[in-house]
């Protein structure tokens, strides 16, 4: 049957697009890069929602920031090749004329609001086209509606959970009323039941048919059922597959592997299952594809039983009736827990629950009462962002500085650096300025700064928040290493899988309270425990509970826990 | 909002903003009391009259200028140069120390000049939303609307650099950064601070920047605004009153 394409019809078009960033030498010379992405060509037709992966760093993010002008127009980078929406020329049309067009939702809620009211800051963007006041008015009831805040508008943004302010800046995009829609990592800083708000607008609108989507997501698992194209870019930044999400994603799964792009964990599950000569057939995108898929074998082999977690001779935190206040609130309640040697404990809850406070309580970070909290040896902390932790200018000096402070011999520093630069993969960066370092490195760097000084509990706050899997997974796999090592691991995080896959042990925290501690699989295990602290069990586990058949499978709650060929690697 | 003729709200911010410089300036330069006082007390009946002021605010706007006043006519009577008012009658002599009624009188009169301007800013100050504010200046001043959303921006960016700095702060203090006091010690430490809020502070403002206009900001000269600002007779009535207040110092002349 002939395919009837009228030109009419492609609402984005990318012809041939490179772009090249500004770089700068040890001089501080400019000059211009790799093109990342190089040479892409891909068209958008109104309907589609259009999914676009690649390894980290083969320039997702810039070409989405192509779409409207911003690259070249706004960000210092040059592009080759012609991007066209609507007909229009996105080099030659200014990028606010532009928003007639394209609208964007972009990574990060908090850079993204202007005004002072949630009604105010939809009104902005049909504002600024000049639009009636009565139009925009009607287009902004129409955007909050879709999103569920028009019972907010008259809240000040700071006032709403960050899913909140997510749906928010959608429906800020979707009152320009534009024919496309871009989203770079729209969940990529957001709790779990943010990216779930997100996600569950994100699904409407695209039933909505009426204009075409491009995302860039790195949780799959999220985005995966209602994504119907994938494009996927090589590390070099060139188009290598392009076509219906399904197919692409099951056909030509190993090459996906191969590039290192992220998958979605049930299909993760399915090829480590192959590996261990179990075949499901399709493969599974979903928790729910990969329960079906198991129930239709009539026998499973007995899954791994995990390795028993060695019971801790020593205690290495002690919390004894701990209650902290901030002004009058008081943010955790009468908290005691204590912590063995060699544990590697997950902190889990909702925002503001008190999980970046007790795991300052007991790092030392802010005061607590005293004797409330004991720690066996010293204890290093890693804050959020990394860069808030920097003091000197060269990466080695930067490791230094936690033994510099501690007045120990130089002999002993410089071995204790030189041992951190190669562990870190830091060594060919040692001279230079830790603030020029990439989001990956930066993060190594700060973990490395705590670590410098050997201490026997090793705190960090959400060490992944704003990274892609990649990145979160090297730094998990450098704890993992450390908790092998003997040292105590704490981690206040979101992610779900992360926690599943890598602690021994998941505190939940809901309104300053710990309302669960077990091992993982036993909190995943309990619905009332996670709705309370509005959190869900990770993809892996979704699918064990929805098995029908195989009893002995429906306590999965991690890859690891799944079958392997003794001969697999 | 009230849009009653006896609310301050209901004026207009440009006009509540610039209608009282003159009479400022007229309170700044006078030396004697009488001109400070009146005025004071005019500002601060508007303000009660058609502030609606409550609670914590409302106490502050009533107790404070007096406690002012009297802070600041004590403190000049004790550290004014006594070289500058012994030709003034002495009220009162501790042991070397005399309490001149001069000194006093340049107090008091100190104090309420600063009282005085400082009700005056008060009317606009607490009777005004800064949105509103922006949005009168560029209705009515033609204050191009890239600048006055600009300022806009940056109001909300003041809470966020607290959050960091207080971040930021910790983390330093994590690292070992000695907590010495000494000026050049803290100094030295607030530059430590300086780089990491600054680079921050760039990066926030380059992604606020870019979102503003991926949502058409700039795309005309003009833009739509929804709430026009007022301006009406009853403004101009405000104005004439606030600028009359320049005539006080010539009142008791006038009254003989």
């Amino acid at each position: 049957m002939p395919i009837l394409i009228r030109m009419s019809d492609v609402l984005l078009r990318l012809t041939g697009v490179s772009v090249r960033h500004e770089v700068y030498d040890e001089s501080g010379a400019p000059s211009h890069g790799e093109p990342r992405p190089r040479d892409v060509s891909a068209e958008l037709r109104a309907g589609e929602v259009v999914l676009l992966l690649g390894p980290s760093g083969c320039g997702k993010s810039t070409l989405t920031l192509t779409a409207n002008g911003l690259i070249p127009q706004v960000i210092g980078a040059r592009m080759d090749g012609t991007v066209t929406v609507g007909g229009r020329d996105t080099v030659t049309t200014p990028v606010p004329a532009l928003a007639r067009d394209v609208a964007m939702v972009f990574q990060d809620p908090d850079a993204q609001i202007v005004t002072a009211s949630v009604l105010d800051e939809v009104c902005f963007g049909p504002e600024n086209l000049l639009l009636p006041a009565a139009e925009v008015l009607d287009r902004a009831e129409e955007a909050l509606r879709r999103v569920g805040l028009w019972e907010r508008r008259d809240d000040d943004p700071d006032r709403l959970s960050g899913g909140g302010r997510q749906r928010l800046a959608i429906a800020c995009a979707l009152a320009l009323r534009t024919s496309v829609l871009v989203l770079d990592e729209p969940t990529a800083n957001l709790d779990p039941a943010g990216v779930e708000e997100v996600y569950r607008t994100l699904r409407e609108i695209a039933a909505g048919r009426d204009r075409a989507v491009l995302l860039v997501e790195h949780n799959l698992d999220a985005a995966i059922d209602f994504v119907d194209r994938v494009i996927v870019l090589d590390a070099g930044g060139r188009v290598t597959l392009d076509g219906p999400a399904r197919r692409i994603l099951t056909d030509h799964v190993d090459e996906l592997v191969e590039l290192g792009v992220w998958l979605p964990v049930a299909t993760l599950a399915a090829l480590r299952l192959r590996a261990a000569g179990i075949r499901l057939d399709p493969l599974p995108l979903t928790p729910s594809e990969l329960a079906a898929g198991l129930d239709t074998l009539p026998e499973l082999p007995a899954p791994t039983v995990p390795t028993a977690v060695p019971i801790a001779v020593e205690t290495s935190v002690r919390v004894r009736g701990m209650t902290v206040h901030r002004g009058r609130r008081a943010i955790l309640h009468d908290i005691t827990l204590s912590i063995g040697a060699g544990e590697f404990v997950a902190v889990a809850g909702a925002n503001g629950a008190g999980k970046t406070t007790l795991a300052q309580a007991i790092a030392g970070v802010v005061g607590v009462p005293r004797g409330t909290v004991e720690v066996t040896g010293s204890s290093g902390f890693v804050f959020q962002n990394p860069e808030h932790q920097f003091l000197t200018n060269r990466v080695d000096d930067e490791l230094a500085y936690g033994m510099k402070v501690l007045r120990r011999p130089q002999a002993e520093i410089d071995a204790r650096v030189e041992d951190l630069l190669d562990r870190l993969g830091l060594r060919e960066l040692r001279a230079v300025h830790p603030f020029l370092l990439s989001g990956g490195q930066k993060r190594r760097l700060s973990v490395g700064t705590a670590l410098v000084t050997r201490p026997a509990v090793l705190v960090l706050d959400e060490p992944t928040f704003g990274q892609d899997r990649e990145r979160a997974t090297e730094l998990l796999d450098l704890l993992d290493a450390l908790h092998a090592d003997g040292t105590t691991i704490v981690v206040v995080s979101h992610d779900m899988h992360l926690i599943a896959e890598y602690a021994t042990r998941l505190l939940v925290l809901a309104d300053g309270r710990v309302i669960a501690d077990g091992t993982p699989a036993d909190v995943y295990a309990d619905a009332a425990v996670l709705a309370a602290a509005g959190l869900r069990p990770p993809p892996i586990a979704r699918a064990a509970r929805a098995l029908t058949r195989h009893p002995g499978w429906r306590r999965l709650t991690r890859l690891a826990d799944l079958p392997v060929l003794e001969t697999a690697r | 909002m009230s849009d009653s003729i006896r609310s301050l709200r209901s004026y207009n911010p440009v006009v509540k903003t610039l209608a009282p410089v003159p009479a400022m300036i007229v309170v700044a330069l006078s030396r004697d009391l009488w001109t400070p006082a009146v005025i004071g007390t005019i500002a601060l009946l508007l303000l009660l009259i058609g502030g609606g002021l409550r609670g914590r605010t409302l106490l502050w706007v009533v107790a404070g200028p007096p406690l002012l006043v009297a802070l600041l006519t004590v403190s000049f009577g004790i550290w004014t140069d006594p070289a500058l008012v012994d030709e003034t009658t002495a009220l009162l002599t501790i042991g070397p120390f005399t309490l001149w009624s001069g000194a006093l009188h340049t107090g008091l009169a100190t104090g309420l000049r600063v009282a005085a301007v400082l009700l005056l800013g008060l009317i606009v100050g607490l009777t005004t939303d800064g949105p509103d504010l922006v949005r009168s200046m560029i209705a009515h001043l033609r204050v191009p609307y890239r600048i006055g959303y600009a300022g806009f921006a940056a109001m909300r960016f003041v809470p966020r650099f607290q959050r960091d700095l207080e971040i930021i702060r910790l983390a330093h203090r994590v690292r070992g950064v000695s907590g010495g006091r000494g000026p050049v010690t803290t100094l030295r430490r607030y530059g430590g601070y300086a780089v990491p809020l600054l680079a921050g502070a760039m990066r926030h403002g380059d992604r606020v920047s870019l979102a503003m206009e991926a949502r058409g900001f700039g795309a005309d000269r003009t833009r739509t605004e929804r709430r026009q600002v007022p301006l009406r007779s009853r403004d101009a009535v405000l104005a004439a009153l606030l600028i009359a207040l320049c005539f006080v110092p010539h009142l008791p002349g006038a009254l003989g």
